[in-house]
């Protein structure tokens, strides 16, 4: 009762994204599927899924040797993807999206609306006796964790007997996780396998049965998830030993330099914050529960979007309009999240993206003739300096994988001469990167912060803020919180603050 | 990914296939222009001579410079549908001009002022009321087609042109049309402002993404405004040397250079960077028609025919884009 991948190699122009991979994915239990990003598992679920074809090697379902030609063929044999973005009508209801393709029709042939809901919800109640979301509303008004199970559901609508599900939570903060995992957890008890790919390691770690690792396209071990510890876990896929992962760097004592924005009774949209200030040199968190506001009020304080009312003081000067324009002219950088919709270009290449925010310098002089000369060495630079990794700086950016484009993403404002801002905003800054990528990431935060930078990250990885931030204020229901100092971090602390518990 | 695990040759087939199909891809406009032009001066007579070529060069000259324009536009992702009777407009207004006695450099500029304010108009309704420009410059156009035959009556404007005006569409400098000159110089010049300026960058970045473009600091609006605007102005010159060539103002000149002047960009835009309207392309794309208006002619095929003719070319080419990569345009 499994499905068996023997010998899978894919090949791509220039690159092999799989080597002979072998793997087998049984039907009770959850696999997780782990590697850096670039390490093949897009790739190997692909396959999995349907989707693309393997150039070399065999794929058997229940040993019997099967050919997937397209993703609804692996579906008819028992093989459903959810994939990472979420696939799902913003603004049907629940009930249609599950039977989205599939809906009874009367004998007139329009849809039996009555019918409709009754299925969505048998098949909801089928597999998740004890969740209950409601179907008839349009599913972009649910918490993102609900339309997770939408489209799980969905998924599950045939007769399946393997559900692949890429970054199941990479979208959902941290409360809402619980309630999928344990979906997730009993999934293999009804006879249906999952694959599961995170870049959360203590997620991959708690909810798989076995473990498998790729690095570089090959298969590098399967493993039962309860003989492995995280911090193994990340010495397999980045290839070190010796050297524990979870070793962090301590956090050195800095000293903080003038103060560089200071905010009193702020209103912007539906979030309050009463007064914050931040010094040069200093990384303060923001944290919240989906809806808590910290997103949006990281981003408003860059943009002036829905600003309502309050002072603004930017190094000791009143800003009485916030804008992108000005706010950039004042020295302020914004890394937003969503990278493709919010920063990048996906049809240019890379050196055109880096020199997306301050092209004058790959300028001749002020004159706003660009040289195409000045443009790749300044692109050139700022590559090294991220470490992305491209064919080279004419590669298009779609076909970079997510870490490498999150580093242009971010390297974009340091192309040119490395600029000192006196304020970098970063919202979810390390986004759907593998883990190699991360650590060079917040390696660059901490740079940049000591070379005298303010930063605020907005983030939804507890960990992330732990890691980086001197200082966290996490957000409730559009109100800024009390502020938690570096010595009394801790998950706890976090999770409770964003609660609304004070203690 | 490991560089060195994989067989060489195998590598190199993938690439050399990859390399294969998009090097058909961005020449196969290239490739059918070259098939009709042996073509047709293979079977027409009268096509391949010297002052039969002149003639296509002349006759493009107007339509390139429209398609230009519209390489702006189509850039920031703005269609400007109202080019046609803003090559009318000046069409009439700078022969009207002159012959009332204002002095050539001065109609000229009024011609280019006309020009500004069309676009300046499209601009508003785009970027500040939020109008889409599919649906305003539909509408402009069609106020700016009422306004061309309100002034003139719905005849032509001609006899008092001077000589110096009638010169720009007519005249010779060193054996070649002076259009040719005007053609090639706006040709330099777009290229130059979209391909090597902050300019032209900021243009395709609003059109590539608008929100990551402003998240960057990036004026949207000015810069969608601006594509706008160098659409009419580019219009704006064309009307004026189509009016010098004709030697007389006409109401409906325009017309044609709406669909010719779109079929040029769409030509274009299969080739160079394919899905992305390019300068270049825009040209050879204006070379195409161009040949295929000349060659029909010669051949004796009825103006309906070539109608035909080019709305299929125009579906053939958006077809090729479209399959390719993901167009949009609204």
């Amino acid at each position: 009762m499994s499905v068996r991948l023997s010998g899978i190699t894919m090949q791509y122009p220039g690159t092999r994204a799989l080597d002979h991979v072998d793997a087998d994915f049984t039907f009770h239990e959850v696999h997780g599927l782990i590697g850096e990003n670039g390490a093949g598992k897009t790739t190997l679920v692909s396959i999995l899924g349907g989707s693309k074809q393997p150039t070399e090697g065999t794929l058997y379902i229940n040993d019997a040797k099967a050919e997937l030609a397209s993703a609804g063929d692996a579906l008819r044999k028992g093989i459903a993807h959810v994939s990472q973005e979420g696939s799902l009508v913003a603004s049907l209801s629940g009930a249609q999206n599950i039977l989205l393709g599939d809906e009874p029709r009367n004998r007139f042939g329009i849809i039996d609306k009555r019918n409709l809901e009754k299925r969505a919800a048998d098949l909801m109640s089928h597999w998740f006796p004890d969740v209950s979301i409601d179907l008839s509303e349009p599913v972009e008004y649910l918490p993102m964790a609900d339309q997770k199970v939408i489209e799980i559901v969905r998924a599950l609508r045939g007769d399946i007997k393997l559900l692949i599900l890429d970054e199941p939570t990479a979208t959902l903060p941290a409360r809402e996780k619980e309630n999928l995992w344990r979906i997730i957890r009993s999934l293999p008890k009804r006879g249906v396998g999952v694959v599961l790919i995170s870049h959360f390691l203590s997620e991959v770690k708690a909810l798989s049965d076995r473990i498998t690792v790729l690095r570089d396209g090959r298969h590098i071990t399967t493993l039962p998830g309860s003989e492995v510890t995280e911090a193994q876990l990340v010495d397999l896929m980045l290839q070190r030993n010796g050297l524990a992962a979870s070793q962090q760097a301590s956090q050195e004592e800095r000293s903080f330099g003038s103060v560089v924005l200071q905010l009193s009774d702020w209103k912007v949209g539906g979030v309050e914050v009463d007064s914050l200030s931040l010094r040069a040199g200093e990384i303060l968190g923001l944290i919240g529960l989906t809806g808590a506001g910290h997103f949006g009020f990281a981003r408003s304080l860059y943009t002036g979007e829905g600003f309502i009312s309050g002072t603004t003081l930017f190094r000791g000067k009143a800003v009485p309009n916030l804008s992108a324009r000005i706010m950039k002219a004042n020295g302020v950088a914004f890394i937003p999240d969503q990278r493709m919709e919010n920063s990048l270009i996906g049809d240019w290449d890379v050196r055109e993206n880096l020199a997306m925010v301050h092209p004058a310098r790959g300028a001749l002089g002020k004159t706003g003739i660009l040289s195409p000369a000045r443009e790749e060495t300044h692109a050139r630079n700022a590559m090294s300096l991220f470490n992305v990794k491209a064919h080279s700086s004419a590669q298009k950016i779609k076909d970079l994988s997510g870490g490498n484009k999150q580093k242009v993403s971010i390297g974009k404002w340091l192309y040119g001469t490395p600029d000192r801002y006196n304020l970098m905003i970063f919202v979810e800054p390390t986004e759907g990167v593998d883990i190699g990528a991360k650590r060079e990431i917040h390696r660059h935060l901490k740079r940049m912060a000591s070379e005298g930078a303010a930063i605020i990250v907005a983030s939804s990885d507890l960990m992330e803020i732990a890691e980086i931030s001197d200082r966290v204020i996490a957000f409730v229901s559009g109100k800024a919180g009390p502020e938690i100092e570096r010595a009394a971090f801790s998950e706890s602390r976090f999770i409770a603050a964003m609660a609304g518990v004070t203690s | 990914m490991s560089a060195q695990a994989r067989p060489a040759a195998e590598i190199r087939s993938h690439a050399a296939e990859k390399g294969k199909s998009q090097w058909l891809l961005k020449y196969s406009t290239l490739i059918a222009l070259v098939i009709l032009f042996l073509g047709f001066a293979l079977t027409v007579d009268r096509f391949l001579t010297t002052s039969n070529l002149l003639n296509i060069v002349q006759q493009i000259s107007m339509l390139t410079i429209v398609g230009a324009g519209l390489t702006f536009g189509f850039g920031a992702k703005e269609m400007d549908l109202s080019v046609g009777y803003t090559v009318g407009l000046t069409g009439i207004l700078v022969p009207l001009m002159l012959i009332s006695g204002v002095p050539l450099p001065l109609a000229l500029l009024g011609g280019i002022a006309a020009g500004f304010a069309v676009g300046a108009a499209n601009s508003m309704l785009v970027t500040l009321i939020g109008i889409p420009s599919l649906i305003a410059t539909l509408a402009t156009g069609s106020i700016l087609y009422g306004l061309n035959f309100m002034t003139t009556g719905g005849r032509a404007i001609y006899g008092g042109l001077p000589d110096t005006y009638l010169w720009l569409g007519q005249g010779q400098l060193l054996g070649i049309p002076v259009l040719a000159y005007a053609m090639v110089l706006f040709v330099l010049l777009a290229w130059f402002l979209m391909e090597r300026t902050i300019f032209g960058r900021y243009i395709y970045a609003v059109g590539g993404n608008l929100k990551a473009a402003e998240l960057s600091g990036v004026n949207g609006r000015f810069y969608r405004s601006a594509a706008l605007v160098v659409c009419s102005l580019f219009a704006a010159v064309a009307g004026m040397l189509l009016a010098a060539r004709l030697g007389s103002g006409q109401p409906n000149a325009g017309e044609r250079y709406l669909l010719d002047g779109l079929a040029t960009v769409f030509i274009g835009m299969t080739m160079i960077r394919p899905g992305t309207a390019t300068v270049i392309g825009t040209f050879f794309g204006a070379l195409f028609i161009g040949v295929i208006n000349n060659g029909l002619n010669l051949i004796g095929m009825d103006t309906y025919i070539q109608s035909i003719v080019k709305g299929l070319i125009i579906l053939v080419a958006v077809a090729i884009v479209s399959r390719t990569t993901n167009l949009r345009l609204l």
